[in-house]
């Protein structure tokens, strides 16, 4: 045998003697879940309990749009049993490449471990008449960033409830035991945010992204404009002189973002209209502090009605 | 229509009406209702426990359709969804447009010598054949090949122990660069490592591909296995007497093992082995000059990639440097296969009779949200010079207006082996359409 082919070979069978060596896996009694965001995680923990094991791919600082599809989060979800994901195309630019890179047949459509949150939702924004991609980076099947609203916080909760119910029937009770939890420390602390809720119905916002229609929707902000002149877009100049003027008829005083924008150019706009700019965390973990959603939704209503 | 029918038609008719506007008045005074029957509550206590029972359900009934027209959410009710997003099972459909412009001073160095071309139009056709498997076909479309056949491929979905078994055409997994779409590159062409060892568009195989990934050590590894019809394309103008592949051991086989580890949350490394080996044709010299005689060819080679993008800031920051080393081993002195009748005297091997070594180094800094700066070095053991090393060292500035659109530009330092340096100055813009893809990782 010559050089090359020894090599070739070598190659090959050091390849070969790794493969008996795949798929290793514990079986283990808890559910496993893995969600795209940590919002859907922590919800999922608050219902699993100590019934299942939860990871979560994206974290609370992260454009939930942009996150790279690594070969680690395809070991996460190799042994799955439940993927859960916001959906509304939120995942769309990373989710297929892991799933199918996952080859879990439980996590494929139609699977109970298929688990699309924004099907139990009241979905806004839904594309209308010709949606292309002229109008930006739409989403067409409607807006995702619905869990800035409590009501689908329990609607997400009772969906966990379902599901872990339906993999887990024996543990069927304590799931709903923890759903039932839950829902009622969200009522209780939807009670606390009564009076932020006051000051803010009405305001005139700005916002950056998309992310906060529905926190509008159940707070009563009023958003008067985007620093996206369309989804996705970065904000050009002249789209900017118009929202200082729409800022200056509408007297918006506060400018709400991510953590993850370039915060540079809404101080711009801010300077030039005495506004305030409110970094918001959207998603649980966003800043230090916010372990869960009950947290989150807290924080940032308290935020907003102190900023207005 | 009789006349009595139509007498009864319109008695009808008013009857309807008549229930309608009952009906109407019914459901428009129940909240009002409702609004009473909560405020009366001390009226209701004088009624039998049966009454007490259905008015509270009732009311129940009438809070809970108030609540539900207290959302405002419900913007557009009949487009939850819940309901199928593709009722007509239609497959996803995209194109990718890949449009070149040649500057370079001293004439084009494009194949066909234009300055500005149309590359390639991709159009891609892709979903679920059935519950166990999944199509994907990519059709290349350009002036110089027409239509060709990119990729075409069956992926088994429902495969025990995490097995991925394709079926088809597919860029071959071997080195790191290969495996991806050229108009998905960081730079205009392949690294000229794959030029040479494989083709300008890369290496594409047909045949069986077999994916295992695994994680003893606790981190990520694959394997890939495939057997595919030939090692490369056939060699223009070259007839051996029989297919290179007329023996098992005349197909082409490659083996790739990938090994993937996060250093942090923002970093990561991938270090990887491939090895593809095949029988191609080789001249034979001092003869037809169309005679060929085949000779066995491999192809080994690692590949190294390191990333970095910080979650938080992951729009506007990142970096990323990937090198490949790869040698070609050819068979030195193989038995010529000569037609029946044909003398060997004289006749000589004309393929390569020594090994090649090629690589390049690749990296790219994310200078704002849009825009990316990019540099590769180049340089490998020219066959056509004995050997000897050409190397190039390239620039490019990329910017993206969104997600589905490219501008490039690249500047490239081309020295061979042999001969004077060239300048090459490039131009690139792609276009994608249709669903969104998701992001080359």
């Amino acid at each position: 045998m010559r050089v090359h082919d020894i090599a070739v070979a070598l190659a090959l069978g050091a390849a070969l003697v790794t493969a008996p060596l795949a798929g290793t896996s514990t079986a283990q009694a808890q559910l496993k879940i893995v969600t795209s965001t940590t919002d859907l995680y922590d919800i999922a923990k608050q219902v699993g309990g100590n019934k299942i094991t939860a990871t979560h791919i994206g974290e609370g600082y992260q454009d939930p749009h942009f996150i790279e599809a690594k070969p680690s989060f395809v070991l996460q979800l190799r042994n799955a049993d439940v993927w859960a994901f916001v959906g509304l195309d939120l995942e769309i630019g990373w989710m297929p490449l892991l799933l199918q890179g996952a080859r879990n047949p439980k996590l494929q459509p139609g699977q109970p471990g298929y688990v699309d949150a924004s099907r139990v939702i009241t979905v806004l924004d839904v594309g209308r008449g010709n949606v292309d991609r002229s109008q930006g980076d739409v989403h067409p099947l409607g807006n995702p960033h619905y869990w800035l609203d409590p009501e689908n916080g329990r609607r997400i909760a009772r969906l966990f409830r379902e599901t872990f119910s339906k993999l887990d029937a024996k543990n069927a009770s304590v799931y709903e035991a923890n759903e039932k939890a839950f829902t009622q420390r969200l009522d209780a602390a939807e009670r606390t945010w009564q009076a932020d809720l006051a000051k803010i119905k009405g305001q005139p916002v700005v916002a950056w992204h998309t992310s906060w229609r529905y926190l509008a929707e159940y707070t009563g902000m009023n958003i008067v404009g985007f620093m996206e002149p369309k989804p996705g877009v970065p904000p050009s100049p002249a789209h900017l002189a118009g929202l200082i003027q729409t800022m200056k008829q509408t007297r918006a005083k506060v400018i709400v973002m991510e953590p993850f924008y370039d915060r540079k150019t809404a101080d711009f706009v801010a300077s030039k209209t005495g506004a305030k700019v409110l970094v918001l965390p959207p998603s649980v973990g966003g800043t230090k502090g916010l372990g869960d959603y009950i947290q989150l939704m807290t924080s940032d209503i308290h935020q907003l009605a102190a900023a207005l | 229509m009789s006349g009595t029918s139509a007498h009864h038609a319109r008695a009808y008719g008013i009857q309807a009406m008549l229930w309608g506007a009952f009906v109407t008045v019914v459901v428009a005074s129940a909240p009002a209702s409702a609004q009473r029957d909560t405020t009366r509550r001390d009226t209701t206590s004088r009624r039998t426990p049966s009454d007490s029972a259905r008015i509270a359900d009732s009311i129940a009934v009438v809070r809970e359709l108030e609540r539900l027209q207290r959302e405002p959410r419900a913007e557009n009710p009949g487009q939850q969804p819940q309901g199928p997003t593709n009722p007509r099972l239609l497959p996803d459909i995209s194109a990718v447009g890949d449009l070149i412009g040649d500057l370079s001073p001293k004439g084009s160095t494009q194949e066909g010598g234009e300055r500005f071309n149309v590359r390639e139009v991709e159009v891609a056709v892709q979903a679920a054949v059935d519950p166990y498997f999944r199509g994907d076909v990519f059709l290349g479309i350009s002036d110089l090949e027409r239509i060709s056949i990119e990729q075409a491929y069956l992926t088994a979905m429902a495969l025990p122990w995490a097995l991925e078994v394709r079926l088809g055409r597919y860029l071959m997994p071997v080195g790191k660069q290969n495996t991806t779409h050229r108009h998905d590159l960081h730079a205009i062409d392949y690294p000229y490592v794959i030029q040479r060892f494989f083709s300008d568009e890369g290496l594409k195989g047909t045949g069986i591909y077999a994916s295992k990934i695994f994680a003893p050590f606790g981190f990520y590894q694959e394997l890939i296995l495939t057997a595919v019809d030939r090692f490369g394309e056939p060699t223009d103008g070259l007839v051996t007497i029989e297919p290179v592949n007329k023996k098992l051991s005349g197909l082409g086989y490659s083996a790739r093992l990938r090994n993937y580890w996060d250093l942090s949350q923002a970093s990561n490394i991938e270090l990887s082995f491939s090895g593809i080996t095949g029988k191609r044709e080789q001249p034979v010299l001092g003869g037809d000059p169309t005679l060929g005689t085949p000779a066995r060819q491999s192809v080994i080679g690692t590949d190294f990639t390191y990333r970095w993008r910080p979650l938080q800031q992951g729009l506007y920051k990142s970096f990323i440097v990937q090198a490949e080393l790869m040698q070609q081993i050819n068979e030195k002195d193989p038995t010529l296969e000569l037609p029946s009748g044909v003398s060997p005297d004289g006749l000589l091997y004309g393929g390569p009779t020594r090994n090649f070594t090629g690589g390049y180094a690749f990296a790219r800094y994310q200078l704002t949200r849009r825009g990316y700066l990019g540099a590769r070095f180049d340089s490998f053991q020219d066959e056509a010079a004995e050997g000897s090393a050409t190397n190039a060292v390239s620039g490019y500035l990329e910017f993206f207006p969104s997600e589905f659109s490219k501008l490039m530009v690249g500047y490239e330092r081309y020295a061979p082996a042999e001969g004077s340096s060239t300048n090459r100055i490039l131009l690139q813009a792609t276009f994608a359409l249709g669903p969104h893809k998701p992001h080359p990782f």
